[in-house]
Parts: C-alpha cells; structure tokens; sequence
C-alpha cells in the first residue's frame, strides 16, 4: 500500500468517527460499558508510548542502567503533577536530559 | 442574542491560550514526520488529512519503524475511536444543523476544540448561531496546526539528532496523563498497560502498541465496572 492510500485511509476511519455522531444514525447514548472502556483509551495508548520511548533503545532493548532518559521522564512526572503545565514539563524534561547527556551530572 | 460573530469571536478567544501547548506540539510531529522518512509534503498532508495530533505521533512511531500498513491503520483507528464520545455529546447541539454545516464541523471537532465549545453549548444560553463557537475553535486549531506541522517538517532536517527532540513525545505525555491518573482503576491501566508494552517491544509488526492499549483499556474497563468508578468529565 502506498504511504499517500494510507493516509487517506487513516483520516477516512478518523472523519468518520468524528462525522458519523452528527448524523442521528447512532443511538444519542452508546451503552454504558462502551463509555467506560473508551474513558481508558487516552490512559491506555498514551502511557505505551511513553514507557517505550523511555525504556526502550533501539538495537539494545529495555535500558536500565546509563538511560538518560528516565531520570528526564521522572522529573517531568514530578513537575506535571506540581504545575499541570506542558510547557513547563516540557522544559523541564529536556534541562534535565541535556544536562545528563552533555554535562554527564 | 449573540450574533454569529460574537460566537465565533468567542470560539476563537476561548482556544487562544490552548495555542502554548499545540504550537510546540506541532512542531515536533512535524520534525518526527520527517524523520520518520515522510517528504515535507506527506508530513503536511497527514495534518490536513488526519488533524488529530496524539494519532499523528502514533503514526510517525509506527512508520519509522516499519509497521505494516494495517497494524498502522488499526492503531490509529482504535486511538480516535474516542471521538464517537465527543461527536455524540456535542451532537444533541449540532444535528438540527443543515448537512453541509455537519460535514465541515466533524472535520473540525478535535479534542481541544471539543473541550471548549461543549463548556460554551453547556454553560452559557443557547443561541442560534452557537455552532460559530466551534467554527471559531476548531479553525484557530487547525490554522496553527497547519502552521506549526509545516515549520518543524521544515526545520527537521536541521535539527540535530544530539538535541533528542522526539523526547518531546513522552514529555508532553506525561504532561497530560499525570495529573489525570489518580484513581485505583487508572492506576491499573496505566500499569498493565506499560507493562504490557515493555514485555511486547520485540513483537514483530510493531504490535505492542495496540496489545498494550487492548491490554489498558480492559484491565481499566474490568476493574472500573467491578468497583463501579464514576467516570469523570476528564477523558480527553
């Protein structure tokens, strides 16, 4: 398949999740058990990405030890909890990992 | 009555500050789009297309470490399917509206353009032109979308690989997840989920990203309806 069918394709299933609610065709309340389900998908795709762009290195697998990037994600997770803030995450995470990966604190 | 300017005026206004976070946001999709072996043009045309930032990422993840087409298409189809949430409890205000009204305004209705124009349909009175709220919304965000996916595919080449940007990706993350984790039932998600990912890294197809996801929204599903958690207005 070629990379432009495949974007297409991907925001067709995407428009459609987002057109078909406005058409009437779906029932006004999707049963209960769907809501609670979907209520974990942010929690259930989000956290993956994050523990394998922090644990996992390519050609080498789950990094342990020297992974500069966990002290990085660590210290992000403190500051989201205390601001809440993405910028301030974001700037955060990256003093840190640049600190560790150019200074070696 | 407010006009239909005023609504849109507003819509605009209420997303304005939002733009802090989308702006950065966007650029890095649109360096990791690059990087991830997509030409500037497809890396902007996947914005246009999909306009859906978290699913963005999740493609260009995907992408850079060669998935198969339908494991791509599959994830990023589960990761939206939230929308039929947004579009059912936002659509008691928009289904009266003409088709071609309805048409553009799934295109626009986003996480974050959700987020604001359903406080408006449901805090403020009702008015004719509300619908001009979420026009206002949701072209702001497409607008500095568009822009931001355009200047990081631009800068991608030129940033160097020592800076780490793609890091960006789980900071701004656990950004959103980490005060939103707090109960029993989100904790097991969040767990079972990570743990799954972290036992599947190697599985052929890239499929851990879905098996974990499977994995989280089961396991959060499961324990939620067997203590029965109230589900709270925070899902994004």
């Amino acid at each position: 398949m070629s990379l432009f069918v495949l974007i297409c394709l991907c925001g067709f299933f995407t428009y459609l999740t987002r057109f078909l609610p406005l058409t009437g065709w779906l029932p006004a309340q999707m049963p209960n058990w769907f809501e609670r389900a979907m209520y974990f998908v942010p929690i259930a795709v989000l956290t993956p990405i994050i523990v394998h762009s922090v644990f996992i290195t390519p050609d080498s697998g789950i990094t342990l030890a020297d992974n500069t990037r966990l002290p990085a994600a660590i210290l992000a997770v403190l500051v989201a909890l205390l601001t809440r803030s993405v910028i301030i995450t974001l700037i955060g995470g990256f003093a840190c990992l640049w600190a560790i990966s150019y200074f070696g604190l | 009555m407010t006009s239909a300017f005023d609504e849109f005026k507003r819509g605009v206004c209420d997303e304005m500050p939002l733009q802090i976070g989308i702006f950065p946001f966007g650029l890095v999709y649109g360096v990791l789009g690059v990087e991830s072996g997509m030409s500037v043009l497809e890396t902007c045309l996947l914005s246009v297309i999909l306009f859906g930032g978290a699913s963005q990422i999740v493609f260009t993840q995907l992408l850079a470490s060669t998935t198969p087409a339908g494991v791509i298409l599959a994830t990023v189809s589960t990761v939206n399917l939230r929308h039929l949430l947004y579009g059912l409890s936002i659509g008691a205000y928009l289904r009266s509206l003409p088709l071609r009204w309805r048409i553009l305004l799934a295109y626009l209705l986003t996480d974050e353009a959700y987020a604001m124009s359903i406080a408006r349909f449901r805090g403020m009175p009702a008015s004719p032109f509300m619908h001009y709220h979420l026009l206002g919304t949701g072209s702001l965000l497409f607008i500095v979308w568009q822009l931001s996916t355009i200047s990081g595919a631009f800068l991608g080449t030129a940033v160097p690989e020592s800076l780490q940007l793609g890091f960006a990706v789980p900071l701004s993350f656990i950004a959103v997840l980490a005060p939103v984790i707090k109960r029993r039932a989100e904790i097991i998600a969040a767990f079972s989920a990570g743990a799954t990912a972290l036992l599947l890294h190697d599985m052929a197809w890239n499929l851990w990203l879905i098996c974990a996801a499977i994995v989280g929204i089961l396991s959060g599903w499961a324990f939620s309806t067997f203590e029965k958690t109230p589900l709270m207005e925070n899902s994004k």
